[in-house]
């Protein structure tokens, strides 16, 4: 039984060919932050070792194995990702389990920890992988299925239909803000192909720009909501991979947005008219994550308002900058029963040199409940 | 005399209360960098102490603000910030403060340099609360 570890610096050839392969066959790119905050890309890890335990809970799932250094026998936590998305690619708890043999390829922790992002797990017998993710949304009807409508005034219903089958938002065609038109190379989780096409990504002022380069160049490890569980506010809680739903409560004339993970984070868009300011006197002062939120039926698309944001947080993937004086235009639309077209207006002459304005699609997920997961701080 | 020793204490209280004020409110801060609450030290000022706060906001054009919020405020006159290496050059009255952001990326990112006026000259160092 192989039970070795291996340091290696693979070749860039190697690492394009692995890449391409892994895209075709499978990946594990379905996370939830980047990954590369704990992480190092460039720091590539091979082991074999026996499984010791799988610690199955959120936000993501760890494998620890006995792997053999020298003449003595070590652990190592191989992290996985997030159980609900495992379940949902068809893998259980004890899909692994104590006395397994299996092979780990992954990136090593940065602050040199005997802890790796398993991009690759499989037995090491037969090399059968083991807890991959495909990141493919469920298959849509051959014929559209129509918008549900509510009965009282015949507006599009945007979450599960009354009395039907529940659902969640989710797989979004894009997980990370770059204008509309304009073409750029990035990974899942906003880092660019080259940061060199960083100034194509959104109009940015100048401090802007040099900031977005600064975290891109860092490979994304100063997310605060990975570092500080700071919450996805503004168009990025319509990027995540754990879902999102929409809960119309028409008596109160407000829709909630419920997260999938995050702690359970919502945000409330008014329905009732008001203006998008707090308590006058109370809390209308005080900055917000998710900024404070009215909303308006514009024919079929609800389009919503949005100010009063804090900068405690970043405002998409990729770590794009933004201020307090962010506000933006979003408009939902469900062009079919599957498909809700999202589009965000971002306003914020504190970082941007114009409006500007992104779009993207989620997918119906039937049958799915959100997932729930409480972050944990990993600032160190 | 009396006057004196009086308007000591009452800058000594403003700048503890300033400091109580700021304490323990290391805020992530992910727009503006220079944005925010700064406390630190510019060492051998004679004039108005080792101590100093200094308070900034950025309104999308400028940066404004004030050093030591107070009874013995200084309004900042100019600040320039060269995003292409972090420098920051910050005019309040007599003073010129020629300094560079340090950790970036940190709620309490600092700002270090030199500070100078016709007075003298020293080390400038803050950290943002």
């Amino acid at each position: 039984m192989k039970q070795e570890l291996k340091k290696n610096r693979i070749p860039t050839p190697v690492k394009l060919l692995a890449g391409m392969l892994a895209a075709v066959t499978f990946s594990t790119v379905f996370a939830h932050h980047p990954i590369q905050g704990k992480f190092d890309p460039d720091a590539d890890v091979q082991f074999s070792g026996i499984v010791t335990r799988v610690d199955w809970r959120s936000p993501h799932v760890h494998v620890f194995m006995n792997v053999r250094e020298g003449n003595s026998m070590v652990n190592w936590a191989v992290e996985l990702e997030n159980p609900y998305i495992l379940i949902n690619n068809g893998w259980h708890e004890d899909s692994l389990q104590p006395g397994d043999a299996v092979s780990v390829a992954g990136m090593r922790a940065r602050n040199g920890s005997r802890q790796v992002w398993g991009e690759q797990v499989s037995l090491t017998d037969t090399g059968r992988p083991v807890y991959t993710v495909n990141d493919t949304s469920p298959a849509k009807p051959l014929s559209p299925r129509p918008v549900p409508r509510w009965s009282e005034d015949n507006h599009p219903v945007l979450g599960a239909v009354p009395g039907g089958a529940d659902g969640i938002w989710g797989y979004p065609t894009s997980k990370a803000l770059v204008e509309d038109g304009v073409n750029v190379g990035m990974n899942e989780y906003g880092l660019l192909d080259n940061v060199a096409d960083a100034a194509k990504v959104a109009p940015m002022q100048d401090w802007a720009l040099a900031r977005y380069i600064h975290r891109q160049e860092r490979d994304l490890r100063d997310d605060p909501m990975y570092l500080d569980c700071k919450p996805p506010g503004g168009p990025r809680q319509y990027q995540s991979d754990l879902g999102l739903q929409l809960i119309e409560d028409k008596q109160n004339q407000r829709i909630f947005v419920l997260l999938g993970s995050g702690n359970r984070n919502y945000r409330i868009i008014h329905m009732d008219g008001r203006d998008p300011v707090g308590l006058v006197g109370g809390d209308d002062d005080n900055p917000l994550f998710y900024g404070r939120s009215v909303g308006r039926w514009e024919g079929d698309t609800l389009v919503v308002d949005t100010e009063g944001f804090n900068e405690g947080f970043w405002f998409t993937n990729g770590g794009l900058p933004h201020t307090d004086r962010l506000s933006m235009v979003e408009k939902f639309t469900r062009t079919d029963f599957d498909t809700l077209h999202y589009e965000v207006t971002i306003d914020d002459p504190g970082a941007y040199t114009r409006p500007w304005t992104v779009s993207w699609d989620l997918s119906w997920v039937g049958g799915a409940e959100l997932p729930f997961s409480l972050c944990q701080h990993n600032r160190q | 005399m009396f006057l004196r020793i009086y308007q000591r204490i009452i800058k000594g209280l403003t700048i503890v209360l300033g400091l109580v004020m700021l304490a323990g409110t290391a805020h992530a801060q992910e727009g503006h960098p220079l944005k925010g609450s700064w406390i630190g030290e510019w060492s051998g000022n004679t004039a108005l102490g080792d101590f100093v706060l200094v308070v900034m906001d950025w309104d999308g054009e400028t940066v404004s603000g004030m050093i030591n919020p107070g009874t013995d405020n200084l309004a900042i006159d100019s600040v320039d910030l060269d995003p292409s290496d972090w420098s920051v050059e910050i005019k309040a009255g007599d003073y010129t403060i020629d300094a560079s952001i340090e950790n970036l990326e940190l709620p309490s990112r600092s700002l270090t340099g030199t500070w100078s006026s016709r007075n003298g000259r020293g080390d400038f160092d803050i950290v943002r609360q």
